[in-house]
């Protein structure tokens, strides 16, 4: 696989990030990501903890709020490599969402409770904007919080909640003003999960799993302390939210995982040499090539003081294309390989996720903005339409 | 030659019926129930299907069918393809029967239990390029290898096994009983089977040899029944994306007014077009004795609908939205059952290479 990134400085950090997942990832752990098995709290948080004692939990976090200071150079090499060898990606939900909101809109006592809890892997978070009727158009959302003494009660619900299950917060936004624009009358809310009144149910995915929630809200207690920023504020720190480490949207290191995954199955199916398959892995390569120069070339247009905005979209589009691309000749490759179930005790490997991944990824066009929206995106902040 | 009719009454008879009984039958939540069934156990409305003439349709009168052409088979099979109807119609009508019409010399004996209803018969087959083979010891042939995907396999009381002896292929009439048979769940729960055959032994009145142009004719047959299935699905998947996209509002309109929600409806519906197409040109080509012709048009079906098969499951989950990779609407389903018909009989790639070496490229 064709590294851009590999000046000696890199190849050294490279090699630090490898030794330390040589010592410490769990082999079974290991195993099942090598897999594209559908993983679970524990997967998660083994190899949190290790990254957490070592001080690499929170790559995008700055030094004093106990980030390891990269670059977003070395940022970049440490997603590829991570993937590369087989870690658990940890969900982003405290790391890379309400983290960084708090670092930037939360009160100093909220930045002091939670980021180190973050940080630790004590708190799981999920987030809790989706509703059944605000999805795209995620302004329209209507659970409201009500004012009560020393803070608001909030009732509603939430949809697709990734990991709610495993979560003791959320982070809502939630409607306090109805009687203005939409977008001016939402706030952000940190809940307990425990909270009296909220509670969860899971939704059963075409793919077997249960990843998602819904969360019903009633008359749920928020303190006021448990308010980000300012009221009636939540739109745009949901928007500062969905802008933070869009450098690292392309997913190129798992596009690289999933392409070697790819040539893996090839070999084990003897058609790497065939000319339909061969062309094929060697355009995902190159594809994944054109996203990293783009992602790099951005990059540095950053680094020189350029603000890169909505351009990103690009990486987004282009990036889960290609995943989802890789997971379609994946299926031609494993033919009848990819059918039996996964619970069924006849699949084969390396063809046993073949099927469930191909089922798994289409979220990633759909989630954190569908592919349709990062177009309009493009179209009418880039493009100016 | 190709003709395309529209629909007689036999057709539309039997496609009604199927929308009925789907109708009656199948129920998301009653699938749903059905789907929780062990393995083993056939589902309920096999004998009903058999009543219905469904698995003598397409058998000549000769060997004790209905002598339906494939086309006539279409829509019914569209819906009952649209239906996610668990019972095996393709395996036994389209695929066993159809090859044992052909290849027994008087099929009406065995055929007529098997249309009845009575006996669930299936062809087995090895991998490409890992045939099951018998070898002559003493009075018996002795059979080693395994289909690795029978669908309906543990329901079948005969398996037609299509091995290879001294070179040539040929059916050998195996009872289940003798076989090693595990039950595999497919993605889409309908359910299979890996098959050993090793160390089986058959009896030389059991083999029916000089069968290759039957069995090639089996093949294809089948392979009508799963592209007829898979028009089906495109169909269904299509009309409830449309709906859909009619119905769901965002940013204070219903999505579909967003042109390019309205393109991408637009490319589906040419695709739905196609497929519904290609499936019947496949359906027609089975008509007359040119097997070349008959085997380059099923085998361009193949490669065209299960291009544009993609590209719909794609999008008819894209446009859904969250909804669209839940368990809950029948898309998540019908993705499902699209998968698996994609990769059963010879995926594109293996139906290109034989479109190209029948047009002699
Ligand atoms: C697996 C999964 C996990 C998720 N996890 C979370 C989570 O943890 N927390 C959370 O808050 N949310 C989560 N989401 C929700 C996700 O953000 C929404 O699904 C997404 O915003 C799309 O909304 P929707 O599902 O309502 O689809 P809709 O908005 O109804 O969109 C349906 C289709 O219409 C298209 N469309 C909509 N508007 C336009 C337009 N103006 N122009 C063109 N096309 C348009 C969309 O692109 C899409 O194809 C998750 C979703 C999934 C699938």
């Amino acid at each position: 696989m064709t590294d851009l990134l590999n000046s000696p400085e890199d190849m050294a950090f490279r090699k630090e990030i490898r030794d330390f997942v040589a010592a410490e990832l769990d082999p079974d752990t290991r195993a099942k990501v090598v897999r594209g098995a559908p993983l679970v709290r524990d997967d998660f948080m083994m190899w949190h903890r290790s990254l957490y004692q070592k001080g690499w939990a929170a790559p995008g976090w700055p030094k004093e709020h106990g980030g390891p200071g990269w670059s977003a150079r070395q940022r970049l090499i440490a997603d590829e490599e991570l993937f590369r060898l087989h870690t658990p990606p940890l969900p982003g939900f405290g790391f890379k969402m309400i983290g960084p909101i708090l670092m930037r809109f939360g009160s100093t006592a909220q930045q002091q409770r939670f980021l180190p809890r973050i940080l630790s892997g004590e708190d799981w978070w999920c987030q809790g904007f989706s509703e059944t009727g605000a999805g795209s158009d995620l302004a329209a959302l209507r659970t409201r919080a009500e004012r009560t003494k020393g803070g608001w009660l909030i009732s509603g619900s939430k949809t697709w909640t990734t990991y709610a299950q495993y979560a003791n917060w959320i982070f809502c936004l939630v409607r306090t003003d109805p009687d203005v624009k939409k977008q001016e009358g939402i706030s952000m809310m940190l809940v307990d999960m425990s909270a009296p009144g909220l509670t969860r149910r899971g939704i059963r995915l075409m793919d077997g799993t249960e990843e998602v929630n819904e969360i019903f809200l009633d008359q749920v207690f928020v303190p006021d302390d448990m308010v980000v920023g300012e009221i009636n504020m939540g739109w745009t720190y949901a928007k500062a939210l969905l802008e933070h480490e869009r450098l690292g949207i392309g997913g190129i290191g798992r596009s690289k995982h999933l392409l070697e995954r790819a040539r893996e199955m090839a070999r084990a199916a003897g058609c790497e040499a065939e000319p339909e398959i061969a062309d094929a892995l060697a355009e995902f390569e190159i594809d994944i090539m054109a996203i990293e120069a783009t992602t790099l070339r951005l990059m540095a247009a950053a680094e020189a003081g350029v603000r890169i905005g909505a351009e990103t979209s690009l990486l987004k589009i282009r990036g889960t294309e290609t995943q989802q691309g890789l997971t379609e000749l994946m299926l031609d490759i494993a033919g009848p390989s990819a059918l039996p179930a996964r619970d069924s005790g006849a699949t084969e490997e390396p063809f046993e996720n073949v099927a469930f991944q191909f089922m798994n990824w289409r979220k990633l066009s759909i989630y954190g903005g569908s592919n349709e929206i990062q177009r309009s995106i493009l179209a009418s902040q880039v493009l100016g339409l | 030659m190709i003709r395309f009719d529209i629909p007689d009454d036999e057709t539309l008879l039997l496609r009604d019926t199927a929308e009925r009984f789907v109708a009656d039958h199948y129920g998301l939540a009653q699938r749903n129930v059905m789907l929780e069934q062990p393995p083993e156990q056939v589902p309920p409305h096999w004998g009903e299907m058999a009543e219905l003439g469904w698995l003598a349709a397409a058998v000549p009168e000769a060997a004790g069918g209905l002598g339906l052409s494939a086309a006539q088979l279409v829509p019914m099979l569209e819906v009952l393809g649209r239906g996610l109807v668990l019972e095996p119609v393709g395996p036994v009508a389209m695929k066993c029967a159809a090859t044992l019409a052909r290849a027994l010399p008087d099929a009406g004996a065995e055929l007529e239990p098997i249309l009845s209803g009575e006996r669930i018969a299936l062809v087995a087959e090895g991998a490409p390029g890992a045939p099951v083979s018998a070898v002559k010891t003493g009075g018996a042939l002795v059979l080693s290898g395994v289909a690795p995907l029978v669908m309906a396999g543990p329901w079948a009381q005969v398996f037609w096994v299509v091995a290879e002896l001294d070179g040539a292929p040929v059916l050998m009439r195996i009872p289940a009983e003798a076989a090693d048979v595990t039950p595999v769940r497919l993605v889409d729960g309908q359910v299979a089977a890996r098959v050993c055959f090793d160390g089986v032994r058959c009896a030389q009145e059991d083999v029916v040899t000089g069968c290759a142009e039957a069995l090639a004719y089996g093949r294809d047959m089948a392979l009508v029944g799963v592209l007829a299935e898979m028009s089906g699905l495109v169909d269904a998947l299509h009309g409830a994306t449309l709906d859909y996209v009619k119905l769901r509002e965002q940013f204070g309109r219903a999505i579909g007014r967003f042109q390019v929600v309205q393109h991408r409806m637009s490319e589906m519906f040419i695709r739905r077009e196609e497929v519904h197409s290609m499936a019947r040109l496949a359906a027609e080509a089975m008509e007359g004795d040119d097997a070349a012709f008959r085997g380059k048009l099923v085998s361009a079906a193949r490669v065209k609908i299960a291009k544009d098969a993609r590209v719909v499951m794609r999008d008819a989950v894209q446009l859904h939205g969250g909804i669209g990779v839940t368990d809950e609407l029948a898309v998540g389903h019908m993705l499902k059952r699209l998968l698996v018909l994609s990769q059963v009989e010879g995926g594109r790639a293996s139906h290109l290479k034989r479109f190209r070496a029948l047009i002699g490229l």
